[in-house]
């Protein structure tokens, strides 16, 4: 609750203060100072409860794994912050409007993490995907921009209609939008005469299915993807990096948050309701997903579309989680966030600097500056989920998770197979960095020379992510305490 | 009415919608079609709001939850209204145009 | 279609479906009528078609210019910023219609609400976006 209200009040106060301060380096400093307010008081939060005492009719639940969840997202909205904010100002005159609509994006993602009620859900995902259109489409004077903005905003709002429509129908079926008790076996208990478990729980299917394609579509699960390279590589690189990582960490546990509710609580076989399969569609998304992401991701020449295919790569990974939906997929979801949320934020801060977005960009960066080239290689390796990085863990609890479930060391096989491919894009770009010689020797890869303190975060970061892959347990010792 | 009739409606609203977003090439008519998705949705919501109430005659403000869903969601389409009509108008005046077949920049 | 039950039961039974049949025969004679005379004079009419005809008539002034003409963005600026701040009234009337039991709290709650509006309005007279002259 602490974090919800926090950061819809902070958006307010950066908003404010685009009118009332004039500095425009000062913005950064409110927007980390109210991220740290929200911080501690999210973290008091695990430990003591609320401030705000508010009764939200169970509308929000606000458990050790939501709570964390917001921990992880407010601490990589501050990396985010820290590394990008120099390249927030120069997007365009807007600053501190800029600030504003992350913090609402942050809201949005800490509604998600605690919805316990499919209008929570709606409400949160629209917070969170409002203020992205704009972000989008924040270089106004940039026709791709422009045009990235216009497409997500379209493909945005279609998925937004055919969620509402699934929750409509789940309505229809059930009487409720109460998380735990959309599924079909409790509504028919409640005593309704004329209507059959037959009738309610075919709406029930068919609204799930919809609202199951919705948010496909916001994590960008295949076939519903293409909206997404387009948009990631029309939209101003530092916002990119905000979409590609938190937010989609928060779509996907409001997907986990729905599946697991659903599998919760019932004594009828939600796997299989009047011929629906479910695992079998969670698996054939997985295997489409992977395969369009990995195969895709291979043929650019582009370094930020790549980023944008292996993000599709990356979310078929996320995905395993809603389909064997145990306490080691709800694990590997938080590990999977931190790990790949922090890498791409990492990625990205460094993209967003350089000159060149193609491969060749990226030639002789090792020679020019050693330690950003070190602090890449982390981030691609973790991405790419060699052992000794956060990456590899969250790759082996998604694949440990599907183990778990038995019975389906088929689609272990496949996300293994598609782990292999996936090294080869990400290790092309630290080939053109070690191996590969700039042709303008004298010029320099980046635009401008990064300041020390940008490269010793950017290191920094690195450390902590192959610290977080020797000791995983590190983070989630937190989640149990 | 059966609450049939009002099923086949919303879902013949939705139909419109559906098939309007993925042939139109217009931006605006396009976003018009996406409201019409959202307003099959809302009368959904609404008939079924209705057909709860009906169906639990004893609980008191059964299905009044389905109504209310209605208004957030008019009011969460404004919020998307305004937003959406502002990068359209964006486009327009980078681009002269708003046939969303001129969206090719970003392919390859 | 599966049978779900009839809301009828709870409403008053004059609106049989039914009952919109004559309204539908209507329909149907309303849009065959039209539609049909508007073929048979295509098929029937004689076309011929010159550059002249085809010109826009306003009363034999020779016509200039396009219809379109660009407005200034500042009518767009209002128009949203009316539809936002019109369509938020919508959560009053479930307040209105609690007025009662709601009592002081819910007082309380809706002085919230209309702050954060306050808010929203500071900020955009703020931002000069009500400004029309340039």
């Amino acid at each position: 609750m602490n974090a919800i209200i926090l950061s819809a009040v902070l958006g307010v106060v950066m908003m404010f203060s685009s009118v009332l301060v004039s500095n425009q380096k000062a913005y950064k400093g409110i927007a980390l100072v109210g991220l740290l307010i929200i911080l501690i008081a999210n973290i008091n939060e695990t430990y003591n409860g609320p401030i705000f005492e508010i009764n939200t009719y169970n509308m929000l639940a606000f458990d050790g794994f939501s709570l964390f969840f917001n921990t992880i997202a407010i601490v990589c909205t501050g990396v985010y912050f820290i590394l990008t904010s120099k390249q927030i100002e120069k997007v365009g005159g807007h600053t501190a409007e800029y600030f504003t609509l992350i913090f609402f994006v942050l809201c949005g993602a800490t509604i998600l993490s605690a919805y316990n009620n499919l209008l929570m859900l709606f409400i949160g995902i629209e917070i969170l995907t409002i203020p992205l259109y704009i972000l989008t489409g924040s270089k106004k004077k940039d026709l791709k921009s422009n045009e990235a903005a216009l497409k997500y905003f379209l493909m945005g709002s279609f998925s937004t209609g055919l969620m509402l429509m699934g929750i409509a129908l789940i309505y229809g079926g059930t009487g409720t939008f109460a998380l735990e008790k959309i599924i079909p076996a409790a509504a028919s208990a409640q005593g309704a005469p004329a209507v059959t478990a037959q009738t309610l729980s075919f709406l029930e299917v068919g609204g799930m299915l919809l609202v199951t394609f919705s948010l496909a579509f916001k994590v960008s699960a295949a076939p519903f993807h293409f909206w997404l390279p387009d948009v990631y590589y029309g939209a101003p690189s530092v916002f990119t990096s905000f979409m590609a990582s938190v937010v989609k960490a928060a779509a996907f546990v409001a997907f986990l948050k729905l599946f697991i509710a659903r599998a919760a609580g019932t004594s009828v076989d939600v796997s299989k309701i009047i011929g629906v399969d479910w695992k079998m569609i969670v698996a054939i998304l997985i295997i489409c997903t992977l395969l369009v992401g990995n195969i895709s991701a291979v043929r650019q020449q582009n370094v930020k579309r790549m980023l944008a295919y292996s993000s599709i790569a990356q979310a078929g990974f996320m995905l395993f989680a809603i389909f064997s939906l145990n306490e080691m997929a709800k694990e590997g979801i938080l590990l999977y966030a931190v790990a790949y949320s922090l890498a791409t934020i990492g990625i990205f801060a460094i993209l967003s600097r350089m000159k060149d977005y193609t491969f060749a960009g990226y030639n002789g960066l090792a020679k020019s500056n050693p330690a950003l080239a070190f602090a890449n290689t982390v981030f691609l390796l973790s991405l790419a989920g060699i052992p000794l990085t956060a990456g590899f863990f969250a790759k082996y609890y998604m694949l440990a998770s599907v183990m778990q479930t038995g019975h389906y060391m088929w689609l272990v096989i496949v996300g293994v197979l598609f782990a292999a491919v996936s090294a080869d894009y990400y290790f092309r770009v630290i080939q053109s960095m070690y191996f590969k010689n700039s042709e303008s020797e004298n010029e320099g890869q980046l635009e401008e020379n990064p300041s020390n303190i940008f490269k010793i975060t950017v290191v920094a970061l690195a450390i902590v992510i192959i610290l977080v892959g020797v000791f995983p347990n590190s983070v989630l010792y937190w989640l149990y305490n | 009415m059966p609450i049939q009739y009002y099923i086949g409606l919303a879902i013949a609203l939705f139909c419109i919608g559906v098939v309007g977003v993925l042939i139109r090439r217009n931006a605006i008519i396009v976003f018009m079609c996406i409201e019409i998705m959202l307003n099959a949705a809302n009368l959904l919501l609404v008939a079924f709001s209705k057909m709860h109430a009906a169906l639990h005659p004893t609980v008191a403000n059964a299905g009044i939850d389905g109504q209310l869903f209605v208004f957030f969601i008019m009011v969460v389409a404004a919020a998307e209204i305004s937003v959406g009509l502002a990068i359209i108008v964006m486009v327009y005046r980078n681009v002269h145009s708003i046939d969303v077949n001129f969206l090719n920049r970003l392919k390859n | 279609m599966y049978h779900l039950t009839n809301i009828l039961d709870a409403t008053p039974t004059v609106n049989t479906a039914g009952g919109y049949l004559p309204i539908i025969i209507q329909l149907v004679f309303a849009v065959g009528f039209v539609a049909s005379t508007l073929l048979i004079s295509n098929f029937l009419g004689p076309k011929r078609i010159s550059k002249e005809k085809l010109e826009p008539f306003a009363s034999g002034i020779p016509s200039h210019g396009e219809a379109r003409q660009p407005l200034a963005i500042k009518y767009f600026l209002v128009a949203i910023l009316f539809v936002l701040f019109d369509v938020e009234v919508i959560f009053f009337y479930p307040y209105a219609v609690n007025f009662k039991s709601l009592g002081w709290t819910g007082f309380g709650e809706v002085l919230l609400f209309v702050a954060f509006f306050l808010i929203g309005f500071f900020y955009i007279v703020k931002k000069k976006a009500l400004i029309w002259e340039d």
